[in-house]
C-alpha cells in the first residue's frame, strides 16, 4: 500500500527542479557581481508585481487544465479598462475603482468566453491558450492602435499619436504611481521592504489556499484528477471548469493592474506579451507540474525564477563580455523550463497507457 | 411495506433498437431487489435510467413512468439522482484517484466549519478535514476495515476500493435507495458475505437496495425478491424463499433454438497453439495464467462475463498489451509478441471495438482489405528496388477485392467508397475479408456481430464456418454471445477472472453455462 | 453500436460543410482586397507575378507540416527546428563562400543533413510527449531559438560578410546573400508573357516537391504513416511499428521545413538569424489550414490553395494599409488572420473528435 519508495520522496521534480534553479541563480549571481541587496531588492519587487500573475495559474492546473497561457487575456482586460479610463481623463482613487470594476467585469465576461472554449478542447487546452492569448492580442491591437480615434472618440489626446489614430505606445500612468507601493514601506540597511503590498500578495496567495480546501476547491481537484468520474459523482464539470477559468482571468487582471502601477509607466503593445510564459516558467521553477501546482510552490518559483532572471544578463556580460548571451540564457531558461515540464509530465503520463 | 420505487411500462431504445420494452419493477423501502440477467439484457440501460445518466437524456429519453418516494421523476444528470436520496455502487468505480479516501467518501458532503459557512456560503466554506476523517473511518469500520483515510485512492488495490465505494455510499444519512451493480465481483469470498451481512442491516433500516450480482448464490441468501431480465424483458420474478439457482440461470438465457449451422465434430488433432500460464494486462480485462490448448482446424468458443478476459488474448498476441508465460506456435516457441512477426507466422486478431480499432473509417474499402497483407507480407506490391517504397499493384488488388466483395456479399457502391460509409455488418465483413487476405493460419476473432443487423450476422458466423472448413483456418472466437457460440464452434472455454474455468461442449444444457459463467461449480463435478 | 456510427457521420457531413466556412470568408475577403487594390489602380500584373513568388517562397514550409499531419502528430508548432537546420546548412554554404546553383545545392545538401539529424532527435521527444505534441512542440520550438542564439553568437565562422562589423560577436542578424544565390529559383527560367513573369523555375522545383509528397504517400511506407495518423491502433494490429513510422514522419517533415527556409531565404534574399524564426510556424500553420485540412489529414493540394490564398492577402493588405494611412494595420491583420484560423481549426477538429 506504500505507493512509493523514499528515495523516489526526495528524487522528484517537487525538489529537483527548485534545487537546479537555485544552484544555477547562485552561480549566476556569483558571476555577475552584483551586490546581494541590489539582487535582494530587485526580486522583492518582481516578487510584488509577478506574485498574482503567478498565483492566477495554480487553480487551472490544479483543475487539469494545464498551464493557462492565456493569463494574457486576462492582463489585456485591464489594460483596456486602464486605458478606457485614461482616454476619458478619470483622475485619483474614483479613476482607480473604476478601473478595477471594468477590469473586472471585462475579466469575468473574457473567462467566461475562454471557459466555453476550453470546455470544447479538452486534452488540448495548452496549446489553445496560447493561440488565444496571440490571438485576443491581435483584436487588442486593432482597438487600440486602428479603433482609438476612428470608430472611438477620445478626449485625452495626450496618449493619442500624432496622426490623430491609435494610442502611443507608452503611457504615463503618473496620475497613479506610487498610490499604494509606497504604503508602509519599511528599510532594513540598503533593502527595501514594502510591507504592504507583499501581504496583499500573501492575501491573495492566503485566498488560493483557502479557496482550494473548501467544496468548491475539492471539486476542482476531482475534476482534474478525473473528469469523467465526475459527472457520476453529480459534479457538473463544465461548469466548475468555467468557474475556474473565470477566477483565473480576474486574478490575472487584478495582477497586471498591480504590474503596471508598480512600473508606473504602460507600454501599451508589449506590456502583457509574455506574462504567460514567464509566469508560467516562475510556477514550475518552484517544482509545480502542468498537473500539480501549490501556492508554496509559487511564491518559491517566483523568486528563484526572478533572480535568475535579475543577475543572467550580468553574468553572461562578466563571463563572455557579451550581455547578449545572459539574454539569450534567461529566455532558454524560460522556454526550456516549460519545454522541459511539458516533456517529463506528458512522457510520464503516457507510460503506464499501453493503447491510444 | 411502502414502494420506494416504482416503475411501471418502461421502454427504452437507441436509435430504434430496443434496449428495454415494457419494464414493471418496484423496490420496497427495506427491501434487498435482486436482479439478474446476461449480458446485453438491459441491466446497465435500466440503471443508467434510475442514476440519471447524461446519456439516456441525450439518446432521446425513454417512455414510461417512474415514481419515487411517491413522486414522479425524470432525472436529466446524477445530481438529481444523488439529492433525492438515491447512491450507487459502480461496477468500475467512482472515485477520484488523486482524492484521499477520506475525500472520496466525503465529496460533496464535507463537514465545513459553521462559521465560514455563514461567511461565504456554502460552496466556498472552508473543509473541516478532521472531522471528515472521522466520520470516513467510521463508515469503513462498518464494512470491518481498517484503512488510513489519508492515502490515495491510486494507490489502493482493487478489493479497497470497492470498499470505499461502498463506504461513501454508506455514510450517506439520506440514503433512501441504494443500487449495486455487482459489489462482490472483485471481493472474496469472506468479504463478499460480510458486506451482504452489512446490505441486511441496512434494510432494516428502511432504505431499499437494488442488488445486481452475476452471483447466484449470493441471491438466493440475501433477496427478499429478485427480477430476472432478458432480452430488454422482465422474464421472471421470484419470491424468498423461491429463488433457485438453476432457475434462475435457466431463465437469464432462456429457451433459444439453436439451428446447428455447424456439424458435430470431435476435433483432437495436434495443437496449433499452446498456453502456458499466460497473462495479457489489458486494463480491466486481464488475463491470467491461462492454459489452453488449440487444435489445428477447430472453432474454439471463448466466454465470460464482460471483464473476465475473453477479449484479451487476441489483443495480446498481437502485441498491444504486455505479456507474461509462454506461447507455442506450431512447436515453435513465440518469444516476444510483436504484431508483424506474428502476422508473418500466420496468426492474425481482429479487434472488438470494430469502430475503433478494426477499420480504416476514411479509406477505401480497397485499401483496408489490402492493408495488413500488403503491409506485413509485402502482398499486392509492384516490385519494386527497395520494397518499403514499393506502390500498390492495383491490376492485382481490383480483382482480389471484387471476389472478396462477392464472396462475402458486401453491399457497397463501388470498393473505391470510404469504409464510414458503410453499414456495421458490412464493415464486419471487409475486417474479416482483411484478416483472409492475409492468410493465417490462426485467426482470433471478437465479438464479430456486436451491433450488426440480423442477416449480416447470419452470414458472418456462416463465413466463419466455411473458412473454418474450406481453408483449414483455426478460429478462437470470443463472445458473449452464448447461442452463436453454440452454432459455431467445436468447443466452448468458459473463462472467470482471466483464467480457464471449463471447457464444455456446444451442446451442454443452458444451465451448465449459466453456472460456469458465473464461476459455481456444477452440481456434482468439481474443476 | 448502430446509433452511434449514424450520428457520427451526421457530425461529419456538418463539419465538412463547416471547414469550408474559413475557406470562403477568406476567399470573399480576398476578392474585396483584389477590387479595392484595382480601385487604387495598383498594377495588378506586378501584385499576380509577386503572387507567385510569395506561393513558392512560402509554400515548401508549408508542404512540410503534411507528413506529420499525416502520421498523426498533429500540427508541426515546432518548424522553427527545422527551420533553424536548413539556416545552419546555408551559413554553411556561405561560409564556405560557395555561390550560384552549386552554393544553393550545397545549402540544401547541407539543410538536408543537419534537419535529418535534428528531426531524429525532435521525433524521439515527440514520441514520447505523445497526445501532447502541438503544445510540447510549441516549447521546444521556442526554447530552440534561444539556445541557437548561442551558436550563432559564438560560433567560429570566418567569412567577413557574416559577422557583425564592428563591435558585436558572432553572426549578423541579416545577412545578404547579394553574392551567393540571392534569387537563384526566382530567376530561373523566367517566362515573359508581356507584363507578366512567371517564374517557371521556382514553379518547377515547387511542382516536383509536391510530385515527391504525392508519391512518397502511395508508397507503402506512406501508406502506413496515413493509417497510423488514422488510426494508430488499427496501424499497431496490422504489425506496423507506430513509434518508427511516427520518427520517419517527423524526419521527413523536419527535412522539407529545412529546404523550405532556403526556397524562402533566397527569395528574401537575407538569412534571417536570432529570434526570427519564433513566430514562423503560425503563419504557415493557418495556410495549410486555411486550404481545407482539418488539421489531422492534409493534401499537397491543399498547402497550395491556403499559402496562396493567405500569402496573396498579406500581399494585398500592404498597400491597402499604407493608402489608409495605418501602416501597422497590415501586420495587426496578419495576425488577426493567422491566429483566428487557427483557433477555428483547433474548435472544429477537437469537437469532431468528441464524436468519434
Amino acid at each position: 500500500m506504500k505507493a512509493k519508495a523514499p528515495l523516489n520522496c526526495y528524487f522528484n521534480h517537487e525538489r529537483i527542479v527548485p534545487a537546479v534553479f537555485l544552484v544555477l541563480s547562485f552561480l549566476a549571481w556569483q558571476i555577475s557581481g552584483l551586490t546581494g541587496s541590489f539582487v535582494l531588492n530587485q526580486v522583492i519587487t518582481r516578487f510584488i508585481r509577478d506574485g498574482l500573475l503567478v498565483l492566477a495559474l495554480i487553480i487551472p492546473v490544479v483543475a487539469g487544465m494545464g498551464l493557462n497561457f492565456s493569463i494574457t487575456v486576462g492582463a489585456m482586460a485591464i489594460q483596456t479598462s486602464l486605458l478606457l479610463v485614461i482616454a476619458y481623463n478619470i483622475e485619483g482613487v474614483p479613476g482607480i475603482l473604476l478601473v478595477m470594476v471594468i477590469g473586472i467585469f471585462l475579466s469575468v465576461l473574457l473567462g467566461y468566453v475562454l471557459g466555453r472554449i476550453l470546455n470544447r478542447v479538452k486534452g488540448k487546452e495548452m496549446i489553445t491558450t496560447i493561440i488565444i492569448g496571440f490571438f485576443v492580442n491581435s483584436i487588442y491591437q486593432l482597438i487600440f492602435l486602428v479603433g482609438f480615434g476612428t470608430v472611438i472618440p477620445v478626449f485625452n489626446q495626450e496618449i493619442i499619436l500624432t496622426r490623430g489614430i491609435g494610442v502611443r505606445n507608452t503611457v504615463d500612468l503618473g496620475m497613479y504611481r506610487n498610490t499604494i507601493d509606497k504604503l508602509w514601506l519599511f528599510s532594513i540597511g540598503e533593502i527595501q521592504i514594502p510591507l504592504f503590498m507583499i501581504l496583499i500578495v500573501l492575501l491573495f496567495a492566503g485566498g488560493i489556499y483557502y479557496i482550494l480546501h473548501t467544496r468548491f476547491g475539492r471539486q476542482v481537484q476531482a475534476v482534474g484528477s478525473a473528469a469523467e468520474t465526475c459527472a457520476v459523482l453529480g459534479i457538473d464539470t463544465d461548469r466548475v471548469r468555467i468557474k475556474v477559468m473565470i477566477l483565473s482571468t480576474v486574478l490575472a487582471a487584478l495582477g497586471q493592474f498591480i504590474y503596471l502601477q508598480n512600473i508606473g509607466m504602460f507600454d501599451v503593445y508589449t506590456a502583457h506579451l509574455n506574462t504567460g510564459i514567464i509566469s508560467c516558467a516562475a510556477l514550475l521553477a518552484g517544482g509545480a507540474s502542468i498537473k500539480s501546482a501549490k501556492v508554496r510552490q509559487a511564491l518559491l518559483g517566483i523568486f528563484l525564477f526572478h533572480t535568475l532572471f535579475i543577475v543572467s544578463p550580468q553574468a553572461g556580460q562578466h563571463l563572455f563580455r557579451n550581455a547578449a548571451l545572459g539574454e539569450y540564457f534567461r529566455s532558454f531558461v524560460a522556454y526550456g523550463t516549460i519545454a522541459l515540464a511539458l516533456i517529463v509530465n506528458v512522457g510520464n503520463e503516457n507510460r503506464p497507457i499501453q493503447r491510444k | 411495506m411502502e414502494n420506494i420505487l416504482q416503475i411501471s411500462h418502461l421502454n427504452k431504445s437507441y436509435n430504434g433498437i430496443p434496449a428495454l420494452k415494457n419494464v414493471n419493477l418496484s423496490v420496497r423501502a427495506g427491501e434487498i431487489h435482486g436482479l439478474v440477467g446476461a449480458n446485453g439484457s438491459g441491466k446497465t440501460t435500466l440503471m443508467n435510467i434510475l442514476f440519471g445518466q447524461p446519456v439516456i437524456h441525450e439518446t432521446g429519453g425513454y417512455q414510461g413512468e417512474i415514481a419515487f418516494a411517491g413522486r414522479r421523476i425524470e432525472f436529466k444528470n446524477c445530481s438529481q439522482a444523488i439529492s433525492c436520496g438515491i447512491g450507487m455502487v459502480h461496477q468500475e468505480f467512482a472515485l477520484i484517484p488523486d482524492l484521499t479516501v477520506a475525500e472520496n467518501i466525503k465529496l460533496g458532503r464535507e463537514h465545513t466549519l459553521a462559521f465560514t459557512d455563514r461567511l461565504l456560503g456554502r460552496q466556498f466554506s472552508y473543509i473541516d478535514n478532521r472531522h471528515d476523517r472521522a466520520s470516513s473511518l467510521q463508515a469503513l469500520r462498518k464494512l470491518g476495515i481498517e484503512l488510513d483515510p489519508d492515502i490515495k485512492i491510486m494507490d489502493l488495490s482493487i478489493n479497497l476500493k470497492q470498499f470505499v465505494e461502498i463506504a461513501r455510499e454508506i455514510d450517506r444519512t439520506d440514503l433512501r435507495l441504494l443500487i449495486l451493480d455487482e459489489p462482490t465481483a472483485v471481493l472474496s469470498q469472506d468479504n463478499s458475505w460480510m458486506l451482504l451481512e452489512i446490505l441486511r442491516e441496512m434494510s432494516g433500516r428502511g432504505i431499499g437496495i437494488l442488488f445486481i450480482s452475476h452471483r447466484l448464490e449470493e441471491i438466493q441468501a440475501v433477496c427478499d425478491r429478485v427480477s430476472v431480465l432478458r432480452d430488454g424483458e422482465l422474464v421472471a420474478r421470484y419470491e424468498k424463499n423461491h429463488i433457485h439457482i438453476n432457475q434462475l440461470a435457466r431463465d437469464m438465457i432462456g429457451h433459444s433454438v439453436i439451428k446447428a449451422a455447424a456439424g458435430k465434430r470431435k476435433i483432437e488433432a495436434r495443437p496449433l497453439i499452446t498456453f502456458r500460464k499466460f497473462s495479457v494486462a489489458m486494463p480491466g480485462e486481464e488475463i491470467k495464467n491461462l492454459d489452453l490448448n488449440v487444435y489445428e482446424g477447430e472453432i474454439i468458443g471463448l466466454t465470460s462475463l464482460p471483464g473476465h478476459g475473453k477479449l484479451a488474448l487476441g489483443y495480446g498476441m498481437m502485441g498491444l498489451y504486455p505479456v507474461a508465460g509462454e506461447v507455442w506456435f506450431n512447436n515453435e516457441r513465440i518469444v516476444r509478441m510483436d504484431a508483424m512477426d506474428n502476422i508473418v507466422k500466420g496468426i492474425y486478431a481482429l479487434p472488438d471495438d470494430r469502430q475503433g480499432l478494426g477499420i480504416l473509417a476514411d479509406q477505401s474499402l480497397e485499401n483496408n482489405i489490402v492493408f495488413t497483407a500488403n503491409q506485413a507480407k509485402n502482398m499486392f506490391s509492384r516490385s519494386s528496388l527497395f520494397p518499403f517504397l514499393s506502390m500498390l499493384d492495383h491490376r492485382r488488388t481490383v480483382p482480389h477485392v471484387e471476389k472478396m466483395v462477392q464472396d462475402f456479399d458486401i453491399k457497397c457502391a463501388s470498393f473505391k467508397q470510404k469504409v464510414r460509409e458503410l453499414s456495421g455488418g458490412n464493415q464486419q465483413k471487409v475486417c474479416i475479408a482483411r484478416a483472409l487476405t492475409a492468410e493465417p493460419r490462426l485467426l482470433f476473432v471478437a465479438e464479430p456481430t456486436r451491433g450488426v443487423d440480423i442477416s449480416a450476422r447470419e452470414k458472418i458466423l456462416s463465413m466463419l464456418i466455411e473458412i473454418n472448413r474450406t481453408r483449414n483456418m483455426t478460429i478462437v472466437f470470443a463472445s458473449s454471445e452464448l447461442d452463436e457460440l453454440q452454432r459455431v464452434c467445436d468447443r466452448i472455454a468458459v473463462m472467470v477472472q482471466g483464467k480457464i474455468f471449463k471447457i464444455l461442449s456446444p451442446d451442454s444444457p443452458e444451465v451448465d453455462f449459466a453456472l460456469a459463467l458465473s464461476g459455481e461449480t456444477g452440481m456434482d463435478d468439481d474443476v | 453500436m448502430p446509433w452511434r456510427c449514424q450520428g457520427k457521420q451526421g457530425w461529419t457531413m456538418m463539419f465538412n460543410n463547416l471547414i469550408k466556412l474559413p475557406q470562403l470568408i477568406i476567399s470573399v475577403f480576398l476578392l474585396v482586397l483584389i477590387a479595392v487594390a484595382w480601385l487604387l489602380q495598383m498594377d495588378m500584373a506586378t501584385l499576380f507575378n509577386e503572387s507567385l513568388v510569395k506561393l513558392v517562397m512560402n509554400g515548401v514550409l508549408v508542404m512540410s507540416l503534411i507528413p506529420m499531419l499525416n502520421a498523426g502528430v498533429g500540427l508541426n508548432f515546432g518548424l522553427p527546428v527545422g527551420i533553424i537546420g536548413g539556416l545552419l546548412g546555408m551559413c554553411l554554404a556561405v561560409n564556405f563562400r560557395m555561390t550560384g546553383f552549386y552554393g544553393f545545392c550545397m545549402a540544401l545538401l547541407f539543410s538536408l543533413a543537419i534537419c535529418a539529424a535534428l528531426g531524429f532527435i525532435y521525433g524521439l521527444i515527440l514520441n514520447r510527449v505523445k497526445g501532447r505534441e502541438e503544445i510540447a512542440g510549441t516549447f521546444i520550438g521556442f526554447s530552440f531559438i534561444p539556445f541557437m542564439n548561442f551558436f550563432w553568437t559564438l560560433v567560429p565562422f570566418q567569412n567577413r560578410e557574416m559577422l557583425y562589423p564592428i563591435g558585436g560577436q558572432g553572426l549578423r542578424p541579416k545577412i545578404s546573400l547579394e553574392n551567393y544565390f540571392n534569387h537563384i529559383l526566382d530567376n530561373f527560367c523566367v517566362i515573359r508573357l508581356g507584363d507578366l513573369e512567371i517564374p517557371a523555375g521556382l514553379l518547377a522545383f515547387f511542382a516536383l516537391l509536391g510530385l515527391f509528397l504525392y508519391w512518397y504517400f502511395h508508397t507503402k511506407v506512406g501508406r502506413a504513416i496515413i493509417a497510423t495518423g488514422e488510426n494508430e491502433a488499427f496501424s499497431k494490429l496490422s504489425g506496423i511499428n507506430i513509434s518508427r513510422t511516427r520518427l520517419t514522419a517527423v524526419i521527413i517533415s523536419t527535412v522539407i521545413a529545412g529546404v523550405g527556409i532556403c526556397v524562402y531565404t533566397q527569395s528574401y534574399g537575407f538569412i534571417q538569424l536570432y529570434d526570427e524564426p519564433l513566430s514562423m510556424a503560425f503563419p504557415a500553420i493557418s495556410a495549410i489550414l486555411i486550404g481545407g485540412s482539418t488539421g489531422k489529414r492534409a493534401f499537397v493540394f491543399e498547402a497550395v490553395l491556403g499559402t496562396y490564398l493567405l500569402q496573396s492577402i498579406y500581399l494585398l493588405t500592404v498597400p491597402v494599409a499604407n493608402q489608409l494611412l495605418i501602416p501597422e494595420l497590415t501586420e495587426i491583420l496578419r495576425s488577426f488572420i493567422t491566429y483566428g484560423i487557427i483557433l477555428y481549426a483547433l474548435l472544429v477538429r477537437e469537437t469532431r473528435r468528441d464524436c468519434r
